[in-house]
């Protein structure tokens, strides 16, 4: 509400409550180039050493780059998929008449609020017997399967809105369905599909639960289970490198956060996803 | 182009149906499926094994079949078949000497080392050494033992091999108790039903709950109502700086709550100005800090909800209570509240639903520790059952059954929060005709 005045015990209020969130972030960021005192919190001194990960390898972990080209195959690879299959599948939903029309969407509305990661045991017991188990390809297949039900749905609803008289006008003038699609309708949920593309990246970039289960081994690693194996490696208590490498991994996502912005907290509010 | 206008529909939603059955649907009916077996890493996932085994034969020492018969399966026994011999080419004997025994030996079996080494010293080229006996004894001493079978078949084939043949009753007999792959059980359930773990985590997970959707439905509110009551630039700010952690990747999330209460990390360092020790805090409040980081993230989602549901409020509505004379508090409490029931239940309802069946947050903070089962919840002990467990021996079958009640539950919720949207208006038919 634009005529509200600055009421300052409601703002020392709310700094307070999100005293957490602010001080854990800001730190995250200075203690990634400071040295670190290990009674005080305060830096001390610029330094680039908690960054020595990008050129050396950390005994026992790997190459961070063999972890970043994973994480961007995998999440390149589930945006890809995602958006190819919901703008279809979104599509017939919305516009076209099919047998079971609306047990499909039901369906697909059952389980895009079904919490997928209860399925994780006999995932991993399926991928074991179709030898799909710790394969890149294996995770991004079911990363982007658990994705679709969302994406459809967010297609669909993108679709609903656009006029129906543009294909009316479409098919008069001769063009079939599938030329009035890709020619006039497409171009009408570009602003959809940029949303989910940018949602989806940002599902597969941070996703931890999948690989760590299903795609174990080293070759495979992701960015998420590199940093998980460091911060819980007991003979490495370095928060500040840590922080170097925490910052390195979010560094994609907080660009898109903060230019996309908007657009996300519309998808985040849409009753979607929790 | 009549094909391709009639193929259309099918022709789109294929690829995303297949994908969408294959991991997802399907992957919800095996989850039953699964709960039904004995599976585990020690059983193995596919097809059937069989193996005579330490524990096999004690079995079978207590069973009631023939004690020489038992005996025998326990022992070794020397053939010299194509087996050994192909393993005495590759050695270095001399090659008379295992041209000899291939001529003269071959196809017999000894039941001891003493007879083999008796019928080698009739040989004219005989092994000389003790070494080079022992080598021959080596290459072609059998026993079934811990040896790996796939079919019934095989394992008639390796009982022959250590010259034992059976009838068909024992070997059935033989054949069961052998059989170390899964099998078909209920057992599952009652175990479930009867173990004092399962209270245990039941009561982890209620407790964990309630208090996070408490925690995280109330904050949201307050996050919904105060930014309401701010100027625009301020509300903005706000929402942004709560939306962080649920666009953080996990991983980073939870290692900052872990640098915050760690001994050398900011809770200690800000406590140490009031003559506080430094300590684990996380260690010390497990609980506290599992519910703070569930809640910060499940914050966010309410607050949107919320914050859009206070905006929907006619502005006429707050205004004529302004003019009659309503403080803010007022206004929050007779207006604001009784109008936002809806997207308050809606809320709930699916915080309840991703806390009951999720993890990741507990797995990176505590695993479920420090201690025995002190965080552990009910999903996380599902994984930790299945798939990640200290003891070895990972329990697929047991994992499956508790995570079918996670499905239940996860079902039940989905279709109570179907009912919550209008379904008629969304599954509208086409406006043009096919």
């Amino acid at each position: 509400m634009d005529d509200r005045k600055t009421n300052w015990p409601l703002t020392i209020f709310l700094l307070i409550i999100s005293a957490p969130i602010l001080i854990m972030y800001l730190w995250l960021f200075v203690d990634s180039v400071s040295e670190i005192n290990t009674d005080s919190i305060w830096p001390t001194e610029f330094t680039l050493r908690n960054w020595r990960f990008l050129v050396e390898e950390i005994p026992g972990h790997g190459s961070v780059w063999t972890a970043l080209f994973n994480t961007t195959v995998f999440a390149s690879s589930v945006v890809a998929i995602v958006v190819i299959l919901s703008s279809t599948a979104g599509y017939a939903l919305s516009r076209l008449k099919f047998p079971y029309r609306s047990e499909f969407l039901g369906l697909v509305l059952l389980l895009h609020s079904f919490p997928s990661v209860t399925l994780i045991i006999s995932i991993f017991l399926m991928l074991r017997m179709i030898g799909l188990f710790d394969t890149l390809i294996g995770v991004i297949l079911v990363k982007a399967s658990l994705e679709l039900p969302f994406g459809i749905w967010i297609m669909k609803g993108f679709y609903d809105t656009v006029p129906w008289e543009i294909e009316m006008a479409g098919v008069q003038d001769g063009a079939s369905r599938f030329q009035v699609w890709y020619k006039l309708v497409l171009p009408q949920i570009m602003p959809g599909i940029a949303a989910l593309s940018i949602f989806s990246f940002m599902a597969g970039w941070s996703e931890f639960v999948l690989p760590l289960i299903l795609a174990p081994s080293a070759d495979m690693r992701l960015m998420s289970v590199y940093l998980a194996g460091l911060v819980n490696d007991d003979y490495l208590s370095d928060y500040g490198l840590f922080k170097a490498v925490g910052l390195f991994y979010i560094i994609p996502v907080m660009m898109f956060y903060l230019f996309t912005q908007d657009k996300l907290m519309n998808i985040y509010g849409g009753g979607t996803k929790g | 182009m009549r094909g391709i206008r009639r193929f259309l529909p099918a022709l789109f939603m294929l690829p995303a149906s297949l994908s969408v059955t294959l991991f997802f649907v399907i992957p919800v009916f095996m989850t039953f499926v699964f709960s039904f077996t004995t599976m585990s890493s020690d059983t193995g996932i596919l097809g059937s094994r069989y193996i005579v085994s330490e524990a096999t034969i004690r079995t079978l020492k207590d069973g009631d079949l023939d004690a020489a018969l038992v005996r025998q399966l326990d022992s070794r026994v020397f053939a010299v078949n194509e087996a050994g011999l192909a393993a005495l080419r590759k050695s270095n004997l001399k090659p008379t000497v295992v041209k000899e025994i291939e001529e003269k030996l071959s196809g017999k079996v000894y039941a001891s080392e003493k007879q083999l080494f008796a019928a080698l010293k009739g040989l004219s080229n005989r092994p000389r050494s003790f070494k080079d006996r022992k080598m021959v004894s080596k290459a072609v001493v059998q026993t079934l033992k811990n040896r790996e079978f796939t079919t019934p078949k095989e394992f008639r084939a390796g009982l022959a091999s250590i010259g034992i043949e059976v009838t068909d009753d024992v070997f059935d007999v033989l054949l069961e108790v052998a059989n170390t792959s899964w099998k078909w059980t209920t057992g599952n359930y009652s175990e479930l039903m009867a173990s004092d773990f399962t209270w245990k985590i039941l009561a982890n997970t209620a407790f964990y709950v309630v208090l996070t959707l408490f925690f995280n439905v109330g904050l949201a509110l307050v996050l919904a109502l105060v930014t309401f009551y701010m100027p625009s630039g301020q509300s903005k700010f706000f929402r942004a700086v709560w939306l962080i952690p649920r666009v953080s990747p996990s991983v980073i999330y939870i290692m900052l709550w872990r640098w915050l209460s760690f001994d050398g990390g900011f809770m200690s360092y800000i406590l140490g100005f009031f003559g506080v020790q430094p300590e684990n805090w996380l260690n010390e409040f497990p609980w506290t800090f599992v519910i703070m980081a569930n809640g910060f993230v499940g914050a966010s989602m309410g607050m949107i909800i919320f914050a859009s549901a206070v905006v929907a409020i006619p502005a006429d509505v707050l205004h004529a209570a302004e003019v009659d004379g309503a403080y803010p508090w007022q206004q929050v409490r007779r207006i604001i509240l009784p109008l936002m029931a809806w997207p308050i239940l809606f809320i709930t309802t699916y915080q309840t639903l991703s806390l009951m069946t999720s993890f990741e947050y507990i797995l990176l903070l505590t695993d479920g520790g420090p201690g025995f089962f002190t965080t552990e919840v009910w999903a996380l002990n599902a994984y930790h059952t299945a798939l990640s467990n200290y003891y070895g021996n990972l329990r697929y079958g047991f994992g499956a059954t508790l995570a079918v009640v996670l499905v239940a539950v996860g079902i039940a919720m989905s279709l109570i929060y179907l009912r919550l949207f209008d379904f008629k208006k969304l599954v509208a038919e086409p406006q043009i005709e096919n």
